[in-house]
């Protein structure tokens, strides 16, 4: 697959190309803590004072657009490499959450399998108050070689 | 807060081993408060039809459950960094295996991190993860 990973990262890192909001609801909250096993009341109970997301929650959240326009990628050749949340405020019922999506970095790796682009798309979160709450890294990882 | 202090913890402390439910219906209900109803995740046909193994367990889910096991080791505790490495597949209604060690100490943020590891029914790392976490607001 013939990628100029230099012109790429002049093209798109940095760039933020979507903005989307999206509105807290308890029922969900306490559905995907109890799927992932949690049992403190803070997470699963919306009667409790602290009551918040689990931290991993804004993982969830999709813009309306995944990459940027124009962004050369074959779905036959990229597979998700993992996901990071670094969390600085909680998110609660009712928040209304803003997420801010730009490609963060993107670089090359040759392991076993051959070349490798990693593209990092980063999506930073912030609350009605305009309070950062978290930043969420998705690693997608492309084959460059021969498949 | 219920749970550990920092100063109870050591380097190398273990937590306490996990297994997590990854049965379909539990599955189903994750992907449908995370908006992620997908027939590679809800249903072993369609997931096979798609070359999988089965339904697979989401890897947000995956991450879900390390935050989990950390959670029910140190109740009251702050997540403030969860990274997650997707390996292989984890197939539903299989049994897994979550475990956690603590692999670092920092004095002056009071923090500790965290590996973890979520292993599917061959014993294979399938997910791997790090952590920081803080003990104490």
């Amino acid at each position: 697959m013939d990628i100029d990973v230099k012109e790429l990262k002049e093209k798109h890192v940095g760039f933020e190309f979507d903005q989307s909001r999206f509105e807290i609801v308890p029922e969900k909250l306490v559905a995907y803590a109890e799927a992932c096993g949690e049992t403190e009341p803070r997470f699963i109970d919306p009667a409790d004072p602290d009551f918040r997301a689990v931290p991993n929650y804004p993982a969830s959240f999709h813009g309306q657009k995944n990459l940027p326009d124009g962004f050369p990628l074959s779905r036959r050749r990229s597979f998700d490499g993992g996901k990071m949340v670094e969390s600085f405020a909680a998110i609660r019922s009712g928040d209304v959450i803003t997420g801010r999506s730009h490609i963060h970095e993107i670089y090359e790796k040759t392991g076993r399998s051959g070349p490798m682009m990693f593209v990092v798309h980063r999506m930073e979160f912030s609350n009605q108050k305009d309070e950062p709450v978290a930043i969420v890294d998705w690693r997608l990882v492309v084959r460059l070689g021969e498949m | 807060m219920a749970g550990l202090s920092y100063d109870d913890v050591d380097f190398g402390d273990e937590l306490p081993e996990f297994s997590p439910d990854i049965n379909l219906p539990t599955i189903c209900k994750f992907t449908d408060a995370a908006g992620m109803s997908f027939g590679r995740f809800n249903d072993h046909e369609e997931a096979r039809k798609a070359g999988l193994p089965g339904a697979i367990v989401p890897g947000i889910m995956s991450q879900g459950i390390f935050a989990a096991m950390i959670h029910a080791w140190a109740p009251g505790s702050t997540i403030r960094k969860l990274d997650t490495i997707f390996r292989a597949s984890l197939v539903a209604d299989t049994v897994s295996l979550c475990r956690g060690v603590v692999t670092d100490r920092d004095d002056d943020e009071r923090t500790l991190e965290l590996d973890l590891t979520l292993s599917n029914a061959d014993g294979d790392t399938a997910v791997l993860g790090t952590a920081i976490v803080s003990l104490e607001d």
